[in-house]
């Protein structure tokens, strides 16, 4: 045993210059996301939502010549294997074992934070603190003895303000100094007492005993604790049943003084030794000064301005929202629809490709990817009012405030979190879905995001309220929005009495304070967002405008696209549709295509409705250069525009696509729906399926395909349902 | 001893009675593992797992001394645990007991 332990030592110690894993854990809300990029600098992307880490990140960078790993954890309170989070947590640091935790502690909540600090101390891995948030506690009127913390504890303790960037180059430090085998500071663990101890040390003897260390090297005392408390994973993975005999015996003596709850018993002991050491080391002020955040709150989460406040901030970010993106959406439209397309064309005449080529290079890739590129800028502006909310600590409350309401759909105000998400991107949203506790809530929660009404679908709102209802086009998108919502809720009102009984669960949720987030900080969480709706047009839409294309123009040399393989089967569906109001194929084949991702809806469309535009285009033979000017003074425009529509209307400013549109997409449109079958179709795509990639993650999240395929299911019944409703009644009333 | 759902508005109080935080722990089970409405009272569930939720990891246990920030009668309500703000469900507040401390 020894020898092998030496061995594994000095495996570590050649490849100690190689390469080290940092583990980055700690509570929510302790900043931990701000000191890993304040750690890893530009060097790296990291990919964490503030409060949601959406799943294990990692982020490499160089230090000293060595290659550094850094694994970003969920923020947990502990390391119970009860919640998702918890679980991925605990299954990486147990299994993987990095080379040394660094554990980011919220300065202000020193209490808490140690409670989990012990928790990742008891698996042996050398542990260095970060005090985060230093100067908010220094505000307070704190007074923290690091040292004292350090060595009661065995660990390093290092002061720092992430946001700053204070204290962040010691920290590496520290840490590289902590991870070198041959140095090995073995966490001096705080003992809980000698009860415990006695246990832990019969238990660890029976397990090493038994031959099996199946954990990992030093995980040997954590595992014996987690014997001790029955910890059912543990139990499963060791093979060691609850009523093994050395089991038994070794806490016999323990459940007779302090009675069967172990787990509580170990909860209790670590909280005791926290709080211990907290007063030990923590100097309060007398008085508690009355902060900012708490004035902020008596207005936010007042009784009756609660909800008032929450609808205004709503209103005010789709609005901004439209009002700054919408100049630069009608911007790229132009770029693309005009220069973009007439240099791919000269490039194209240029090396006299075939005509079939230029069709689909022009047709197929960029009209496809265009459509929805031009989308870029809403998304992204929407991406950013969400971070926003996020990263000030506003989310939090929403959640409050909206917990009543929600209680009527059989969820809690947690549960709005992942919802107002959604407005984003329902695919994060779902994966928001992690922070809530309870399996039944997950997947309600799950099932009712589709609803809420993505980045993806605005371009197929905007497409078709620019031509039919561009006089009010702000009303109508609100009200699309707000229909998205009103489903959710009636929806969540059924399933409760259906699918997900029972009463809702405990509703405990931590209200971080306000804080300003930095610029850089915003840009940064903004981009990890965005990127992947850009990243997505960059390479799953392109595939799908490829194939779409081909869709459309085999069999080779078809006449007319609607005798193509894709307007053949859209034919077929068509009739589904009709009573809808949209039963033409090529609204239908939209419909189908639009199934993988929604704003392929309106890339559909743009290759059906394309006419033969190469050859008109070709005419105005500008220079390159004088395109790139234009480009320029168009852009200026755009910004001027922006800047005026956020200052001069209280109306939202809509986003008029390609008003002078020239690929003849909207005058097809036109000629295809009326108004109310427009509504119609704009519901439908709104309520129909969630897309490919939401199927995707939740089959991801919940290990089986079981929630996708009642989302798949119900969906599609209430679309139909509803567009239904719109269209006929519309048509009783006498509208369209 | 009343309800932490009883305090008032910048009241603080300890919370006392073990064992009802203990049966709460068993009340408002839920475990990990399989999702869907019938895992609540899945078989695995029974040791270990039920009680869990994050009152405890939160600081939310006997002896702890909290301040009520906000309480409006109906619907969550607000408390100070050390310097964190914790919203807390009114269901739960009726469950959890404490003893008011005179200011």
């Amino acid at each position: 045993m020894a020898d092998k332990e030496n061995e594994d030592s000095q495996k570590a110690a050649s490849d100690r210059k190689a390469s080290l894993v940092i583990a980055v854990a700690g509570n929510p809300n302790a900043g931990k996301s701000t000191l890993i990029n304040a750690m890893a600098g530009t060097r790296l992307q990291v990919g964490n939502w503030p409060g949601v880490t959406v799943e294990k990140k990692s982020a490499e960078f160089e230090y000293s010549g060595r290659r550094i790993t850094m694994v970003d954890l969920p923020g947990t309170y502990s390391l119970s294997p009860y919640t998702q989070e918890e679980i991925i947590a605990r299954d990486y640091l147990v299994h993987e074992r990095p080379d040394v935790i660094i554990n980011v502690v919220d300065a202000t909540n020193l209490e808490r934070n140690l409670y989990f600090t012990l928790q990742l101390l008891e698996l042996g891995i050398p542990l260095v603190m970060a005090l985060n948030m230093y100067d908010e506690a220094e505000q307070k009127g704190f007074r923290i003895n690091a040292e004292m913390i350090a060595s009661t504890l065995g660990c390093a303790v290092i002061p720092t303000v992430a946001t700053k960037g204070e204290g962040i180059d010691r920290l590496i430090e520290m840490a590289v100094e902590f991870a070198d085998p041959s140095k090995r500071y073995s966490s001096a663990s705080a003992s809980y007492g000698e009860d415990i101890e006695k246990a832990v040390q019969t238990v660890v003897e029976n397990v090493r005993h038994r031959g099996g260390k199946p954990s990992g090297h030093e995980a040997l005392r954590w595992q014996a604790l987690k014997l001790i408390e029955g910890d059912e994973l543990v139990l499963e993975e060791t093979g060691i049943s609850e009523d093994e005999v050395f089991l038994e015996k070794a806490t016999h003596h323990l459940r007779k003084a302090h009675g069967e709850d172990l787990e509580m018993l170990l909860a209790d002991t670590r909280y005791g030794l926290a709080a211990g050491l907290t007063r030990e080391a923590l100097q309060k002020p007398e008085k508690r000064k009355r902060e900012l955040t708490e004035r902020i709150d008596a207005v936010v989460l007042n009784r009756y301005l609660g909800i008032p406040v929450f609808l205004l901030s709503m209103w005010l970010i789709f609005k901004l929202t439209f009002d700054i993106a919408g100049p630069f959406t009608d911007w790229l439209d132009a770029v693309i629809s005009g220069p973009l397309t007439r240099w791919a064309l000269s490039l194209m005449t240029l090396i006299a490709v075939p005509d079939w080529t230029v069709s689909l290079v022009t047709e197929g890739m960029i009209a496809g990817v265009g459509a929805v590129l031009v989308f870029l800028p809403p998304i992204f502006a929407m991406m950013f009012f969400i971070t926003l909310l996020e990263g000030s600590g506003y989310m939090a409350r929403a959640a409050f405030v909206m917990d009543r309401m929600m209680h009527a759909i059989g969820l809690h105000g947690k549960s709005f979190i992942p919802l107002l998400l959604g407005f984003g991107c329902n695919v994060p949203a779902v994966y928001a879905t992690r922070t809530l506790e309870n399996p039944r809530d997950k997947a309600l929660t799950a099932l009712l995001i589709p609803l809420m009404s993505c980045g993806a679908r605005l371009p197929v709102y905007v497409v078709f309220t620019g031509v039919f209802f561009s006089a009010y086009a702000g009303t109508v998108l609100w009200s699309l929005y707000l229909l998205g919502i009103m489903l959710a809720v009636m929806m969540g009102w059924i399933f409760k009495k259906t699918l997900f009984r029972g009463e809702a669960p405990v509703f405990i949720m931590e209200l971080p304070p306000y804080r300003l987030p930095s610029v850089k900080n915003l840009l940064i969480h903004t981009w990890e967002k965005g990127k992947h709706y850009l990243i997505k047009a960059g390479t799953f839409i392109l595939a799908i405008s490829i194939f779409i294309w081909f869709g459309l123009n085999l069999p080779w040399g078809v006449e007319s696209k609607k005798d193509s393989y894709l307007g053949l089967i859209s034919q077929a569906a068509a009739p589904v549709f009709a009573p809808l109001g949209f039963g033409t194929w090529e609204a239908a084949s939209s419909l189908i295509t639009g199934v993988v991702a929604k704003e392929i809806v309106v890339s559909t469309m743009g290759e059906v409705y394309a006419p033969k535009a190469c050859e008109e285009e070709q005419s105005e033979a500008l220079t390159v250069g004088e395109d790139l000017k234009e480009i320029g003074v168009s852009f200026a425009g755009a910004l001027g525009e922006a800047a005026k529509n956020v200052f001069s209307t209280f109306g939202i400013a809509t986003i008029s696509a390609g008003e002078e549109d020239t690929t003849g997409i909207k005058a097809a449109i036109a000629r295809n729906f009326t108004p109310l079958s427009a509504y119609a179709f704009m519901v439908f795509v709104l309520l129909y399926v969630p897309c490919l990639i939401v199927l995707i993650a939740m089959r991801h999240e919940f290990g089986t395909w079981k929630w996708a395929g009642v989302a798949i299911a119900y969906q599609s019944i209430l679309a139909w349902t509803v567009a239904f409703i719109i269209y006929q009644g519309g048509r009783l009333i006498g509208i369209g | 001893m009343s309800p932490l759902a009883f305090m008032k508005e910048g009241e603080t109080a300890e919370i006392v009675g073990e064992p009802l935080m203990r049966r709460l722990r068993h009340h408002h089970g839920h475990c990990c593992g399989n999702v869907g409405p019938s895992a609540a009272y899945d078989a695995r569930c029974h040791r270990g797992g039920p009680g869990h939720d994050h009152l405890n990891d939160m600081g939310l246990r006997p002896g702890k001394r909290v301040q009520m920030i906000a309480n409006s009668g109906t619907g969550p309500l607000i408390l100070l645990v050390d310097e964190s703000r914790i919203a807390l469900g009114r269901g739960v507040a009726m469950k959890i007991y404490v003893r008011r401390i005179e200011a």
